[in-house]
């Protein structure tokens, strides 16, 4: 299984925040994408989550264009985004059988314990998600993208909001779904949680992947200089230049 | 269809449970009711013969702008925790979110009609207990919630949403509430079948038509 992301060009008014983007991810592999403010990472996640049309290009699935009109398509995809996605007056576990029953899934109340479970939230699935912290959303909010089993996992931020134990634990479910083959893409800037589990980093400048590299090849060091601009051209766009 | 027919259900379900626990739409929408059911109680001085001919048009008002607060409150609780996006993900076709919307504002203004009739009787001695009064206030909240629908989950999307949806909605409402206020009338004061029947057609088809067109270009709508 492969995701490729083939010339995708997005513009909001006069502003081009994709612009002929080319990405390809592999099975079982955690890319995560880097950028600053205003790169274009949740963009990308919005095109390939089927919430936003590009302009141009195409999105590959399996070797076959995705077509969101499909369920099965969108329902290959799990989403984490900045909000959460939840019912605040219905409860954790009321929140969980909402979506296990509008994906089909097992909706017993085994099998959304377990869900909870996995994200460490099983002591507070009755309560209402009003009640919850910003960090317990957050674990929620994992756990209703895990649900279905997705094929492709996007994940905005995953860590916002989770202590150092949830981070741990969401980097263990991470894992999880690298070995089952799965494809995960997400963005983010706390880089010393995410450097362990990435498989490869991907850098968006002005609307392009303008350095992807293999986790081997990186330092957090060097994550952090080139977020804060602190590195003078990166290595890509050097040879870009050159040729 | 199945599927189709499964995330509706689902979807009446989770927003009927959370009006349940929140009551943010019925308490507004009953509270207003009552209010305006009291300023035109204290506004008009009725005869009992006028009564009759004017408790179809005091009520459907009530319903109507009791059902504008519930329409706007409808999609917002969706677009506040984004789980507009999410729900458009996991249906297995968009037009289910639009349907099941209609149906839990359909139902909430039935509820909302359900409380208020009675106190209408209370108030201008007159009983409105009529099985054809009452399937008219069944056939124009079902217009109402079709068209309703359809135009909320359009102005979600902006700013001025408040504003937008009444200014969007009423003009497409006029016939319906012409058949509703004609029909029921009819009906209170006892006219020929024949004088109402077409009233009760134009409301049958309006549902009909409305609801077909909103299934068809739900996704056109809501998609960016």
């Amino acid at each position: 299984m492969t995701l490729a992301i083939r010339q995708v060009t997005k513009t909001f008014g006069q502003h081009r925040v994709l612009d002929a983007l080319d990405l390809d991810v592999q099975q079982g592999e955690l890319l995560c994408l880097l950028g600053r403010n205003g790169a274009g990472k949740t963009t990308l996640l919005k095109i390939l989550a089927g919430l936003l049309k590009p302009e141009a290009g195409s999105i590959w699935l399996d070797d076959r264009v995705v077509n969101y009109s499909e369920s099965n398509a969108r329902h290959a995809i799990g989403l984490v985004m900045h909000q959460p996605f939840l019912y605040e007056h219905l409860t954790g576990i009321e929140n969980l059988r909402f979506y296990a029953r509008i994906y089909q899934k097992p909706e017993d109340d085994a099998a959304l314990e377990k869900a909870l479970i996995r994200v460490g939230m099983q002591r507070f699935g009755g309560k209402p998600v009003r009640a919850y912290s910003r960090g317990m959303k957050q674990r929620l909010t994992i756990a209703r993208a895990l649900l279905h089993n997705p094929r492709v996992l996007l994940l905005d931020e995953p860590y916002t909001g989770l202590d150092l134990q949830g981070s741990l634990l969401f980097n263990q479910l991470m894992l999880e779904q690298k070995q089952q083959g799965h494809i995960v893409i997400m963005t983010t800037h706390d880089l010393s949680h995410a450097l362990p589990i990435s498989s490869r980093f991907a850098f968006l400048a002005r609307g392009r992947v303008v350095e992807d590299l293999t986790n081997g090849d990186l330092s957090l060091a060097y994550l952090e200089d080139w977020l804060a601009g602190r590195l003078a051209k990166p290595a890509l766009e050097q040879q870009k230049e050159g040729a | 269809m199945k599927d189709w027919l499964h995330s509706v259900r689902t979807l009446v379900w989770k927003d009927l449970l959370q009006e349940w626990r929140s009551k943010d739409m019925l308490t507004a929408m009953f509270a207003f009711a009552i209010l305006t059911l009291f300023i035109f109680n204290y506004a008009m001085e009725l005869s009992p013969i006028n009564r009759a001919e004017i408790a179809a048009g005091i009520i459907w008002v009530v319903v109507v702008f009791a059902g504008t607060l519930g329409l706007n409150r409808s999609f917002t609780a969706e677009q506040d925790q984004g789980c507009f996006d999410a729900l458009v993900m996991a249906v297995p076709d968009v037009s289910a979110i639009y349907f099941g919307k209609m149906l839990t504002n359909w139902l909430v203004m039935l509820f909302v009609s359900v409380l208020i009739v009675p106190i209408y009787s209370l108030l201008y001695n007159q009983s409105l207990f009529n099985a054809g009064f009452l399937l008219v206030l069944v056939l124009g909240a079902w217009c109402y919630s079709a068209a309703g629908t359809l135009i909320a989950g359009m102005t979600v999307q902006t700013r001025m949403r408040d504003l937008l949806l009444p200014i969007l909605l009423f003009p497409i409402l006029m016939p319906v509430n012409m058949a509703v206020v004609k029909s029921a009338s009819g009906i209170l004061t006892a006219a020929p079948f024949e004088d109402v029947q077409a009233w009760l057609v134009l409301l049958a088809a309006y549902g009909i038509i409305v609801t077909t067109v909103s299934i068809m270009v739900f996704e056109y709508v809501i998609r960016e």
